[in-house]
């Protein structure tokens, strides 16, 4: 019996080399009029997938950006017919059944008809979420070694919409049962090679990682509650204020930690098992700072561009500048549009993901050594739903 | 040329210490090592080098191989970190970076857009008018009513309205002629709906029909007609599209198409399905069927009212005539109307006895006033 050797992951991928490519594919997407952004995904990803190391074997995408285009396209055909019937559908009935569209209660009866819409969605929404993340999982690979995910998105999507109902239900209580329930549902039809992940735990202990969501709350009604019994002006500002501010915090901390909870009751085979320590206020000063320092950069050349729009405009009747200015300053006005969008990725989404991998260690990680190849998933839209329903998220 | 390297055989995980040497023959990579059963051989010519790899000195490649996989590669990886070798590869093997595709792709691809295009075109043009000409016989008058007035209030506002009937002309003098108008024009026809016919006060050269029986003219089409049997005539087609249905119909056909364009244009939720509804019927035509029937029924209208449709005619031709270019006036460039179309109305008009001017001097005076 050797003893267990733990393996810790490490990210090295650099801000430099991913800012350039993001501002690349930008680039490339816009001028393709969109085309190109299922080949820059897939680009980003590898960048992104090979930047993770785990016992210093990194890791690899293997998802094409052709793949991508042909999922998208048979999605939207899909996807279009059905909102076209439902549509035209829902338009009749809210023109046939609603009641005088000229009063106010009327009108908003018919929009509500006819954003009903939205809800018919909702299942596709959640059935795009779980093939998402099987496509992902069967592009990846660890030591030449495929990841995998059984088939069973229709299921997801109507367990989450029966959760979805009792969380409101319940005003949110149960929003534990429903992550821990949602996220074993996954797990448990997730592979490495030939061997099965499960999700242990309960779902009773998310409600540590909530408790800052509750009090939160808590803040704001009793600000509410007091400010309106002792009729202080300020209690009633004050309070909720900082209510809404703590439970802000307190959402990013039960995302963070349920997240680390629910990773580290995984085991892959019933001989591996993970550990996962991200912290929450790493992930908030990552958000806050980034944000700052792009929000000052696009201040500062918006201003510039600005500045230049003025000083040209400025004793020509016409209130427009040169045509050669006028096209420099759009330009300019896409290059920083694209830029942000660019050093987003560099400074807020690839920190926090540099984050999650370093703070995430493999138990006993020579028993993966055993571990056997599966067979190809074909990846039948390869997230072509979750990119029409633009719910592909940042990578 | 030899090196040390890491190898994954794509059949376990298990990691496995390489020598990685040029072949005797320099045409292939040599890999060897403890845990292999037998030499390998990787032809330089297949070799691939993984792209988009962050790499601090690190090439993971592999071959091209057609395989079940996404692209056509050997599922087996040969990690190198030897800066030599490294080197020497990306110097020597430029196919390194070459990208491949399984054959037959295109003709996937071909067929895949074929089928996109193809549905997307059968959707929007054989079954939502289908349904929507379904829909519309199914609609009940008076939701018909009521839908068409909220959409005559909504093209109020597109035309600038602050509050509903803020632009509508109400001259007295002016709405007595045009009730003249349309009992001259219905007198002893079944429309089957009560006309609501309305003139909003804004320049802008239009008229159009809204579900349900509403007629609106827009001052600018008054100001430009010559005689009211000009007014007459347009009053009449749009009367065609309000008994063959065709606004209801139009507006169910587009809250599906829609839908449809929401996604592929990327507004999901499509919340402006109402805007959109407006938009269309002010801006849009309707099939060239719907117009030719419109067209049949105003004229079928004129001659059973004695009114002469050569004004019809006319009106288009100096339409056209005066404001040929790139700005179309509005109701032309809504209602395309081609010269065989006015040459029918001329047609119809050439020989046919009429019962009278359809407006006194002074009654087609206050109707050109109902604004003032």
């Amino acid at each position: 019996m050797s003893e267990i050797r733990y393996a810790d992951a490490r990210y090295t991928g650099q801000s430099g080399p991913i800012f350039g490519l993001s501002l690349k594919v930008a680039v490339l997407t816009l001028l393709t009029l969109g085309i190109y952004r299922f080949w820059g995904k897939s680009r980003i990803r590898r960048y992104v997938w090979s930047s993770a190391e785990l016992d210093g074997d990194r890791f690899e995408y293997t998802g094409t950006g052709l793949e991508k285009f042909l999922g998208f396209l048979m999605a939207v055909v899909f996807l279009a017919v059905y909102l076209g019937v439902v549509q035209i559908g829902l338009t009749f009935i809210g023109l046939t059944l609603l009641g005088e569209p000229e009063t106010d209660a009327g009108m908003a009866a018919q929009a509500l008809a006819f954003n009903l819409t939205f809800l018919s969605l909702v299942p596709f929404l959640l059935f795009a979420l779980y093939r998402a993340r099987r496509y992902k999982l069967a592009r990846t690979r660890w030591r030449g070694i495929r990841f995998g995910m059984d088939k069973g998105a229709w299921g997801y999507a109507f367990r989450a919409i029966g959760h979805y109902i009792l969380t409101i239900l319940t005003l949110g209580i149960l929003l534990p049962r429903q992550s821990f329930h949602l996220e074993k549902y996954m797990t448990d039809r997730m592979w490495f090679g030939d061997t099965r992940f499960e999700q242990g735990g309960r779902w009773q202990d998310l409600y540590a990682p909530m408790k800052h969501v509750f009090i939160g709350l808590a803040v704001i009604l009793l600000g509410l509650a007091a400010g309106i019994a002792l009729d202080m002006g300020l209690l009633l500002v004050a309070l909720p204020v900082i209510g809404l501010l703590w439970l802000t915090i307190g959402v990013i901390h039960y995302r963070v930690q349920s997240f680390a909870y629910l990773t580290s009751h995984k085991t892959l085979g019933g001989q591996i098992a993970f550990d996962a320590r991200p912290q929450t206020s790493t992930v908030i000063m990552t958000y806050v700072v980034g944000g700052i320092v792009i929000g000052l950069a696009v201040a500062i050349i918006g201003g510039l561009l600005g500045a230049v729009f003025l000083t040209t405009v400025e004793g020509i009747a016409t209130a427009m500048p040169p045509v050669g200015v006028m096209i420099l300053l759009i330009l300019g006005y896409v290059a920083m549009i694209l830029g942000a969008g660019a050093a987003t990725t560099a400074l807020i989404v690839q920190p926090i993901v540099a984050h999650y991998v370093d703070t995430f260690t493999a138990i006993n990680i020579d028993a993966a050594n055993a571990i056997r190849q599966r067979v190809a998933d074909r990846g039948a839209d390869a997230e072509g739903f979750a990119d029409a329903l633009d719910i592909g998220g940042a990578i | 040329m030899r090196g040390q390297g890491t190898f994954f055989d794509g059949e376990t995980a298990g990691r496995h210490r390489v020598e990685v040497a040029l072949s005797q023959d320099r045409q292939a990579l040599t890999i060897s090592g403890l845990t292999l059963p037998a030499d390998l051989h990787w032809p330089l010519a297949d070799l691939r080098a993984l792209s988009d790899h962050a790499q601090d000195g690190q090439l993971v490649v592999t071959r091209h191989m057609i395989t079940g996989d996404e692209a056509p590669r050997d599922p087996a990886r040969l990690v190198l970190r030897d800066p030599a070798l490294v080197g020497w590869l990306l110097e020597t093997r430029p196919s390194l970076r070459k990208s491949d595709l399984h054959p037959g792709t295109g003709r996937h691809i071909l067929r895949k857009a074929a089928l996109a295009v193809g549905a997307i075109a059968l959707m929007l043009l054989v079954i939502l008018p289908a349904m929507a000409g379904t829909l519309a016989r199914l609609i009940p008058m008076e939701a018909e009513i009521r839908f068409g007035r909220a959409v005559t209030a909504q093209m109020e506002r597109f035309l600038g309205a602050s509050e509903p009937g803020a632009l509508l002309c109400d001259g007295d003098a002016g709405q007595a002629a045009l009730d003249r108008m349309l009992t001259r024009l219905t007198d002893g026809q079944d429309i089957g709906y009560d006309l609501d016919i309305r003139v909003f006060d804004h320049p802008m050269l239009n008229a159009f029909a809204a579900p349900g029986g509403h007629v609106v003219l827009v001052r600018g089409l008054i100001d430009k007609a010559e005689t009211p049997e000009a007014v007459a005539a347009v009053i009449a087609h749009e009367i065609g599209h309000v008994v063959n249905r065709d606004p209801t119909r139009n507006a169910l056909r587009v809250a599906g198409s829609a839908g449809i364009l929401s996604l592929l244009l990327g507004d999901v939720a499509g919340g402006a399905v109402l805007v959109a509804v407006g938009d269309r019927l002010l801006n849009s035509a309707y099939s060239r069927e719907a117009e030719r029937n419109a067209d049949a029924y105003a004229l079928r209208m004129l001659n059973a009212a004695g009114i002469s449709s050569e004004g019809f005619g006319d009106f288009f031709d100096r339409l056209a005539g005066a404001e040929a270019g790139p700005a179309l006036p509005e109701y032309l460039s809504t209602h395309p109307l081609s010269a065989e179309r006015a040459e029918q109305a001329r047609r119809n008009a050439a020989g046919r006895n009429t019962a009278g001017p359809v407006l006194s001097v002074a009654e087609w005076r206050a109707l050109r006033r109902i604004c003032d």
